[in-house]
């Protein structure tokens, strides 16, 4: 660990060192240099997320939610790959998947979700980074890695519902942090109904992301929360799933709410066009697939279990 | 049952190379690759992955679907780009006119109006470029690297034991996986179910998706099982893993290295002071005059 710890050190050194000499060579060459320092900031932004990573799992590592087993690295393993494998299928080019009024159906946002809740943080992370990343690789788009900790950020949280050991007093603390980060990005909306919907791609109709955003797609997040707490209230026996899809939706909002505002920075977004624009056209979604998808998937492994004996 | 990608031994310069050597140099080409929109750049950056490809001993049949499909959809989406101009709208701000094309006829009152651009000509070229560039790397990797060597490899990377086999693990699942939800998918549509048609409203619809998604997850985790009791007998987890092949570097590895930390700080640099970034060929400005 130590050793490991010197080497991180020791080449976070090196590249300040390398920028400290590219800001000084570059100065003698030109004295009115300015940097352009936008492509390198999504990777800025990875270690920012790593960082938020690492202090939240400081924070709670004594919990037995972090045990990493054999069990927990298969599972990493099929749920990294099951993410990349969804997310290449249902991307819009081998399926053709409909979209209802500007909203994409991304159904492999359930996997993060429902890895991240049945089988801890540590899973969830791995599953959401790594799977978003291969998927990425298998369709050959441009990658974009802070996208990548922003899904394993999904996954992280939805398996934070075991630190309550009172589940039904995590679920209303999340409920009730939910509603008011769905609001601010709903309210912000209501102010700025004309941006572009940055995630709408109709490639046939020459829409390529500057469609005007529809007034579904701008409360699509507060709908997506309307439904989760009908879940939870139609599943209020059934503790199990009412965490699942509670969790999952927190999960949801803060891990692309984060890849969201870094684009800010990253494409030079404005925040109105970070959080309208890209953040509630994906995130609201999301939330549907986190009310249908996720409950069907925690019952149906409950039964596997019980079948199996395990 | 394990399905894999195709890899064999062939005599390449690519499967000289320890894989790690390999992994890095793939990793640093990629931030290369970002920080450019210049095609100028891009096309250098190109041929790098070319050399790459042509001294693979890939053979065409084996990869022809791969170049189709990817070249497909990158043709299909620069045309349009090219077409309706939308998408670069991020790079660029003035668009200089080449030529207008317009339809002799009109479609409920709409004329079809093509306006070629020299921005988004250039635009669709590098956008082209880029994506090429990043994919025939990346398609090199199944092919090229053993499966017997991700884990061991991504160890020696520095990763911890139970992340790198993670991420062996979740390479090798990739390609099973994917054959399962095709079975799953034949199976359902046996059935009658039809993913192409599916109706009812935004909530139906998402829950039509089920009889695909529940049973490759839980048949995947089910199945999982004979992986962890594997795993378990030999003793996973239980004290430091070692491995049965040994990873060497050689002169050439350390060379491989060397030139790809050369070219990331030489990219970095470069686009730190503003270079590479989206340009358009004079001869095409001049046709715009």
């Amino acid at each position: 660990m130590r050793k490991g710890l010197i080497s991180v050190v020791a080449s976070l050194l090196a590249v300040l060192a390398f920028f400290i000499l590219i800001v000084y060579v570059g100065g003698l060459i030109n004295p009115d240099l300015q940097l352009d320092e936008t492509a390198l900031l999504r990777f800025v932004f990875v270690a920012i997320g790593l960082v938020i990573v690492f202090l939240v799992y400081l924070a709670t590592r004594s919990s037995h939610i972090w045990e990493v087993g054999t069990r927990e690295v298969v599972y990493m393993g099929i749920g990294a790959a099951l993410y990349a494998v969804f997310s290449y299928l249902f991307n819009g080019t081998v399926f053709v998947v409909p979209s209802v009024s500007q909203v994409a159906l991304r159904p492999a946002i359930a996997i993060p979700m429902f890895f991240g809740y049945t089988f801890g943080p540590a899973v969830g992370f791995f599953t959401g980074a790594v799977g978003n990343m291969f998927g990425d690789a298998l369709t050959g788009f441009s990658l974009s890695p802070q996208w990548s900790v922003g899904n394993g950020l999904v996954g992280m949280i939805a398996g934070m519902a075991w630190l309550f050991a009172d589940k039904k007093k995590g679920i209303n603390v999340v409920l009730i942090i939910s509603a008011v980060l769905a609001a601010a990005g709903t309210l912000l909306y209501i102010f700025n109904r004309a941006q572009p919907n940055t995630m709408f791609y109709d490639v046939p109709n020459g829409i390529f992301g500057d469609a005007p955003i529809s007034v579904f797609a701008g409360v699509s997040v507060v709908a997506g929360f309307l439904l989760v707490l009908v879940i939870r209230i139609i599943f209020r026996k059934d503790i199990n799933v009412a965490a699942a899809v509670t969790w999952s939706m927190l999960g949801n909002i803060i891990g692309l709410g984060f890849a969201a505002i870094s684009d800010i920075w990253i494409n030079g977004y404005s925040p109105a066009v970070a959080i309208v624009g890209e953040f509630l056209p994906a995130a609201g979604p999301n939330l549907l697939f986190a009310a249908i998808l996720v409950p069907i998937l925690v019952a149906s492994y409950d039964a596997v279990q019980v079948q199996m004996g395990r | 049952m394990l399905i894999s990608w195709r890899y064999r031994e062939r005599k390449s310069l690519i499967q000289k190379f320890d894989p790690r050597a390999w992994l890095i140099f793939f990793a640093l080409y990629l931030v290369c690759t970002l920080q450019f929109w210049d095609l100028r750049y891009l096309a250098g950056l190109l041929v790098i992955a070319l050399f790459f490809v042509f001294t693979s001993g890939i053979e065409w049949k084996e990869t022809r679907r791969v170049w189709y499909f990817i070249g497909g959809f990158v043709l299909f989406f620069s045309a349009l780009t090219f077409l309706t101009g939308r998408g670069g709208v991020e790079v660029y701000t003035v668009e200089h006119s080449i030529v207008v094309l317009k339809a002799p006829f009109t479609i409920l009152g709409w004329q079809p109006t093509l306006n070629i651009t020299a921005e988004r000509t250039a635009f669709a070229i590098s956008i082209m470029m880029r994506v090429f560039a990043m994919v025939s790397m990346t398609i090199l990797i199944p092919y090229s690297l053993d499966p017997a060597l991700y884990g061991v490899a991504f160890r020696r990377l520095g990763m911890p034991d139970k992340f790198a086999y993670g991420m062996d693990l979740t390479m090798r699942f990739i390609p099973t996986l994917g054959r399962d939800f095709s079975l799953t998918m034949d199976a359902q549509r046996a059935r009658g179910y039809e993913i192409e048609k599916l109706k009812g409203g935004l909530i139906e619809q998402i829950r039509k998706l089920a009889p695909l998604i529940v049973p490759v997850t839980i048949h995947a985790i089910a199945g999982s099982e004979d992986v962890i009791d594997a795993m378990d007998l030999r003793a996973f987890g239980v004290g430091p893993r070692t491995w049965l092949t040994e990873l060497r570097y050689q002169k050439h590895d350390y060379i491989l290295i060397a030139l790809g930390i050369l070219l990331a700080v030489t990219c970095v640099t470069l686009a730190l002071f503003g270079y590479g970034k989206f340009w358009v060929p004079p001869f095409l400005l001049n046709l715009a005059h």
